[in-house]
């Protein structure tokens, strides 16, 4: 998983905007947001960074196969 | 007209014959294919039930969901990195009218939030003469840059930075805050997360711009005097450099209108680890937690398709960490060339530096590639931390910048200083413009984040001093309900190809190092047949099942076609320079090729290539 959870969000919507590939929205219900495309999180971590109350968690593996110019 | 009359009433079918040699424009055009979108889908999903393997695209959303806006203002910035913040503050001081839009947020969106060197040339402090340092460039960069943008950057760069420290820009990793300063103190309106997706063209100059919002069920007009694209560059959503947002729309939206677009054919090489070659934030270890700072003059020849030849021609892996492997290997044979006085045999490059960090490498650092050094300088006395960059440490694989060019190296082309395109009332600032401030290569550390904010400001006064000069034109309120249909075809089709599936294929073709990289004719051509059949069969094709897929079809649409692009024009340069390497033409033709590629689409939709010589600007088209 990259971003892979948010844990005691206060629904301020920062994560949401932060994110430069529209991978977390805002579930309007809850009030919270929530993970909607992890396959397209680049891993950059402007997501945790901006967030006020550290709730998010980021690990290193892409959920999608990764191509490459050589191996 | 950014719209042309022939695709309206084309509908997107699965015949093979109707989709083919049809322009972009068709994908945007195809809501005549859905009338009956409800019926169809219903049915599909029953055969679904049954078992068959039938995939009906059911959007979350429907298109007739969507309201429009139109909103007037007399100059329209179009993104929200460092180039834009600068085009939009200096437009507003010079008395226009603003309006920034942004498919991200302020600060957060592009590759802005990751560069964390700033050049300054402080004229009193440095040893190094502007003479000297032009000569210099040219050099390093085998005369492919543009002198007239490498000046501006001298005589402009030390009052930008000046400008981002007195807004706190330094002081903090994340640079929102002390980018929000400046407009919230000029009340510069800023709509986020809006995708644009069309420029509009009437009576010869530029009248405005559209997109969606991924937000909201709202499509967006835009009608402005002047446009300034600051839109960055783009690449193909590879993995372990934080720019799959970028995907050349600035470029590809100027193209629909018919401005030129450049420098295509060079290739930013920089490698990942072969561990979580997909995360950026673990490539670059961290580096986006780190404070800005100001770098000094220090001309270099920074490579990286180097890295992908060393690959080709001997396998992995490769190895670039201080004491590894590669070190101790053989030298390879070949490759791109290097000016004699770039060749490192040890030693940091000339140069006093100047900014605020510790010039040269880090001792026990070794000096075998041009990206090694920049991470030494980056790093400045931290070595002993067990980090690296991209594929400093340990096992590197390429790729991870794939479907880029060099910074400020691509993108559209300028007939003037600031940044005026072949397009009137357009301008280009940093990563969109193709100012080839340093031409296809790297060759200052800091350059490119200092060349947005001198190129956005100049842009921006340009802009805003030629609004005062014209009337407001409104867009046709025909071209307007055509945008929308166009933009919202991919939600309405029910059946086709998802964007992710098309921009994994673009990305297994363009990706491998003997097609984007290690360049020869026939390997070329061969992608370019698949790059032309996912423009003509699958983009039109595209499906979006929401908004945010909405954003993705547009996204790999303009991918493939600077996919398009990019191969066309390295096939046309039958020479090897800077970032541009080829096999089968491995010498520099000084006696033909010096010269940029201009790339232009006709009025009947062929994409046209030409040789614009150095000492030549061209004129509105």
């Amino acid at each position: 998983m990259p971003i892979n959870e948010i844990a005691g969000c206060i629904g301020c919507e920062t994560c949401v905007k932060a994110c430069p590939t529209d991978v977390i929205q805002m579930d309007l219900n809850q009030g919270k947001a929530y993970i909607a495309y992890p396959e397209d999180c680049q891993i950059c971590h402007l997501c945790r960074l901006y967030c006020p109350v550290d709730a998010i968690s980021i690990t290193p593996e892409k959920s999608i196969p990764v191509v490459v110019s050589w191996r | 007209m950014a719209v042309s009359k022939e695709n309206q009433a084309k509908p997107s079918t699965s015949d093979n014959k109707d989709a083919i040699n049809v322009s972009r424009r068709t994908f945007l055009g195809a809501g005549a294919a859905a009338v009956s979108v409800t019926a169809i889908a219903a049915g599909a999903q029953a055969s679904s039930s049954m078992g068959a393997p039938t995939v009906v695209n059911l959007p979350s959303v429907k298109d007739d969901e969507f309201t429009s806006d139109i909103i007037e203002t007399d100059v329209l910035v179009i993104g929200s990195g460092i180039a834009g913040l600068f085009a939009a503050i200096k437009a507003h001081d010079a008395g226009a009218k603003v309006i920034m839009v942004s498919k991200g947020r302020l600060g957060s969106s592009g590759m802005t939030p990751f560069g964390k060197g700033v050049f300054s040339y402080d004229k009193k402090n440095t040893k190094m003469s502007e003479d000297d340092y032009l000569k210099k460039v040219a050099t390093s960069a085998i005369g492919t840059n543009n002198p007239v943008f490498t000046k501006l950057l001298l005589e402009h760069s030390y009052d930008r930075v000046q400008e981002l420290k007195s807004w706190g820009f330094f002081d903090s990793p994340l640079c929102f805050d002390s980018f929000s300063k400046p407009m919230n103190e000029r009340k510069i309106p800023i709509f986020e997360r809006i995708m644009m997706t069309h420029l509009h063209k009437e009576q010869g100059r530029v009248v405005g711009a559209s997109g969606f919002s991924v937000a909201e069920n709202k499509i967006v007009h835009f009608s402005a005097k002047s446009v300034i694209l600051c839109t960055g560059a783009g690449a193909f959503k590879p993995n372990g450099f934080p720019m799959c947002d970028l995907t050349h729309d600035g470029s590809i939206m100027a193209y629909n209108i018919g401005a030129k677009i450049t420098g295509k054919e060079w290739a930013d090489g920089h490698p990942a680890s072969a561990a979580n070659s997909g995360s950026s934030y673990d490539n670059w270890h961290g580096q986006v937690e780190q404070k800005p700072s100001i770098e000094g003059a220090e001309i270099r020849h920074d490579l990286g398709v180097d890295l992908n030849y060393s690959a080709y021609m001997n396998g992995g892996p490769v190895s670039m960490g201080p004491g590894s492997p590669s070190e101790k290997e053989a030298v390879v044979v070949g490759g791109p060339w290097v000016p004699e006085e770039f060749k490192r045999v040890g030693g940091p490059p000339s140069g006093d530096n100047g900014g605020d960090r510790p010039s040269g490498p880090p001792p026990g650092m070794g000096q075998t590639s041009g990206l090694h050094a920049i991470w030494a300088k980056l790093t400045g006395q931290k070595q002993s931390a067990p980090q690296g960059p991209p594929g400093m440490m340990g096992e590197s694989v390429g790729g991870s910048t794939a479907g880029m060019s060099i910074h400020k190296s691509e993108g559209l082309v300028p007939i003037d200083a600031n940044g005026l395109s072949t397009i009137p009332g357009l301008w280009a600032s940093g990563d969109a413009l193709g100012s080839h401030q340093t031409g296809g290569i790297y060759t200052q550390i800091g350059s490119s984040m200092a060349g947005s904010a001198v190129q956005g400001a100049l842009a921006g006064e340009a802009a805003a001093k030629a609004s005062k000069l014209v009337e407001l034109l409104p867009i046709p309120m025909d071209t307007l309900a055509q945008t929308k249909t166009d933009i919202l075809a991919p939600l309405k089709r029910t059946k086709g190809y998802k964007p992710a599936w098309v921009t994994q294929v673009l990305q297994s073709v363009m990706i491998p190092n003997f097609v984007l990289y290690v360049k020869k004719e026939r390997m070329m051509d061969a992608a370019l047949a698949y790059v032309e059949e996912l423009r003509d069969h699958h983009v039109p094709m595209l499906v979006a099942s929401d908004r945010h897929h909405l954003r993705l079809a547009h996204e790999t649409a303009n991918m493939v076609i600077s996919a398009e692009m990019k191969m066309k024009a390295s096939m046309m340069r039958k020479e090897s320079r800077c970032s541009h390497y080829r096999l089968d033409y491995p010498d520099v033709d000084y006696e033909n090729w010096n010269a940029w590629i201009t790339i232009h689409q006709s009025d009947d939709g062929e994409m046209i290539l030409e040789k614009q010589y150095w000492d030549k600007w061209p004129k509105f088209s």
